[in-house]
């Protein structure tokens, strides 16, 4: 009898559902809105004087857990701009085909020099299409929205709590764990 | 006319009806099961999907047409094409309005039967010629299971012949239409009948509930696990036409086939035929496929005695003068 219960719900249920809406949006043609913090690719934008940001310290090389970042260093030149002396990269290459978007670059670089983008990734037809170099790259810059997260701003934010020297040895704990900065709001 | 010129002329005309009621039933079946899940089912190849049956052919018959290198290659090729003719075979018989009908045997129901029976050779030629052990397996199954579930089917489908005293599946609808529907009345062995008949062509044409020759969790894909390209179109084919012509008998024996409360003719037949059709889709996209010896329990032990008991009652009915 229980068999039949069953089959008997099982039926309705599926006769229900047909009569309601479809929750399918159909991608290509309805895009939904993107959470407020997705970003997808990346971006070299210019610092302040409107040069490539990037001095080639290669430290995203080195943390990239997927080596997708390849770059050479230009060596140190006078600046056009400013005059002064400062180095420059020949070249940088980022590989989206390998990259696991961990974001690691991003939080190591000094010198703001390599962010994340919002705008999603746009699908490729070859794998070549999926390899940034410099041009693209610097290309996104210019298009796309660059989110929030910068070098020197996520490094402010996971700094750890300056704590207050123990002037006694027996200071209260609770003033050892301050609570971390709150991350600033995100504008875009 | 000439008996044979009709049969050649009516037997191509209900042959494209149905397979071009397949063709939209596949649309059909798509689009239901999506909205079932709430989906869309296709969308994209013509207005709401409704090239993507022909889309999908297309597809089928450019695929490359691969054979097995140890496969029995008479047998392997010769499967798909009997598949196809034993399902539609049976639609030879079948009275889709008076005068609309291919062939009418005044052995319609033994045809009928014998036909569909043979659609094991298919079967078994496919799973043993692939030479593949999923397919062998499955089709191993399938016999066991179409053995299993000719007996209820035989025993369902003579419950019509007994009580209107006819072999010939015209005859069984001309009888209904002067009488009752026999899934109206006589209630208890007409509307029990109908049932055990509807799971025993589930069972015979391979649907959900009873999918397990070709469980693909089990299976890959049972008896189909080596064809490719048009031979496994036939096989797809040969599924849905034993489908569709399965459900055109129910409603010849059990519903009063082109019989209507007014204006009876070809589109009641038609209406009855599609809504058993939609019945099936409903039943396979709600379900869970039984076990294998859960299939075989249901059958022996319920299905059959039940069915000989029906046969029983519809008999004594007829003897003592039951009111038509």
């Amino acid at each position: 009898m229980g068999y039949f219960n069953d089959t008997a719900k099982a039926l309705r249920t599926t006769m229900v559902n047909a009569f309601r809406e479809p929750v399918t949006q159909e991608f290509p043609l309805v895009i939904r809105p993107r959470a407020e913090r997705f970003r997808a690719s990346f971006a070299l934008p210019d610092d302040e004087h409107g040069e490539v940001a990037c001095i080639g310290c290669l430290a995203c090389e080195r943390i990239c857990p997927s080596r997708v970042i390849k770059m050479k260093s230009g060596g140190k030149k006078d600046s056009p701009v400013t005059g002064k002396k400062r180095a420059y990269i020949d070249e940088f290459v980022l590989d989206l085909s390998a990259c696991i978007g961990c974001e690691l670059c991003v939080q190591v670089c000094n010198s703001d020099a390599i962010v994340m983008v919002r705008q999603p990734e746009v699908p490729a037809f070859a794998r070549e299409d999926l390899v940034l170099d410099m041009e693209k790259l610097r290309a996104n810059a210019k298009l796309k929205t660059a989110s929030w997260g910068t070098g020197t701003r996520l490094q402010e934010m996971q700094e750890p709590p300056k704590a207050e020297k123990p002037a006694v040895a027996k200071a209260s704990p609770a003033t050892e764990t301050a609570p971390a900065p709150a991350p600033a709001k995100e504008t875009v | 006319m000439n008996e044979l010129v009709h049969g050649a002329l009516y037997g191509t005309l209900i042959a494209t009806a149905i397979l071009s009621t397949i063709a939209m039933g596949i649309w059909f079946e798509r689009k239901f099961a999506g909205r079932m899940q709430q989906r869309l089912g296709p969308t994209i190849v013509g207005p709401a999907g409704l090239l993507q049956p022909f889309a999908d052919i297309i597809k089928l018959l450019q695929k490359e047409d691969i054979v097995p290198r140890d496969a029995d290659r008479g047998l392997f090729d010769l499967a798909p094409i009997l598949a196809v003719v034993c399902s539609l075979g049976v639609a030879a018989v079948i009275p889709f309005s008076p005068s609309i009908i291919a062939s009418d045997l005044d052995v319609g129901v033994l045809w009928v039967l014998g036909i569909g029976g043979l659609m094991v050779i298919p079967t078994f030629a496919a799973g043993w010629g692939s030479n593949n052990k999923f397919a062998l397996l499955g089709a191993m199954r399938a016999i066991a299971q179409s053995v299993s579930y000719g007996v209820p089917l035989v025993l369902a489908v003579l419950v019509p012949v007994v009580l209107s005293g006819s072999l010939s599946i015209s005859g069984i609808v001309a009888w209904q239409a002067q009488h009752h529907w026999f899934a109206v009345w006589p209630i208890v062995p007409g509307l029990p009948a109908f049932v055990i008949f509807f799971l025993a062509m589930l069972a015979e044409s391979n649907r959900i509930p009873f999918d397990i020759p070709e469980a693909e969790s089990e299976l890959v894909a049972g008896i189909t696990t080596e064809y490719t390209g048009a031979k496994f179109t036939l096989f797809y084919m040969a599924e849905y036409v034993h489908t569709l012509v399965g459900s055109a008998l129910g409603a010849a024996l059990f519903f009063g086939g082109w019989d209507g409360p007014f204006a009876p003719g070809l589109h009641w037949m038609v209406l009855k035929t599609l809504t058993l059709f939609v019945l099936i889709y409903w039943v396979r996209w709600s379900l869970l496929r039984f076990r294998a010896d859960q299939l075989m329990r249901l059958c022996w032990t319920w299905l059959t005695p039940i069915g000989v008991a029906l046969l029983l009652v519809s008999a004594a009915w007829v003897t003592f003068g039951g009111t038509n």
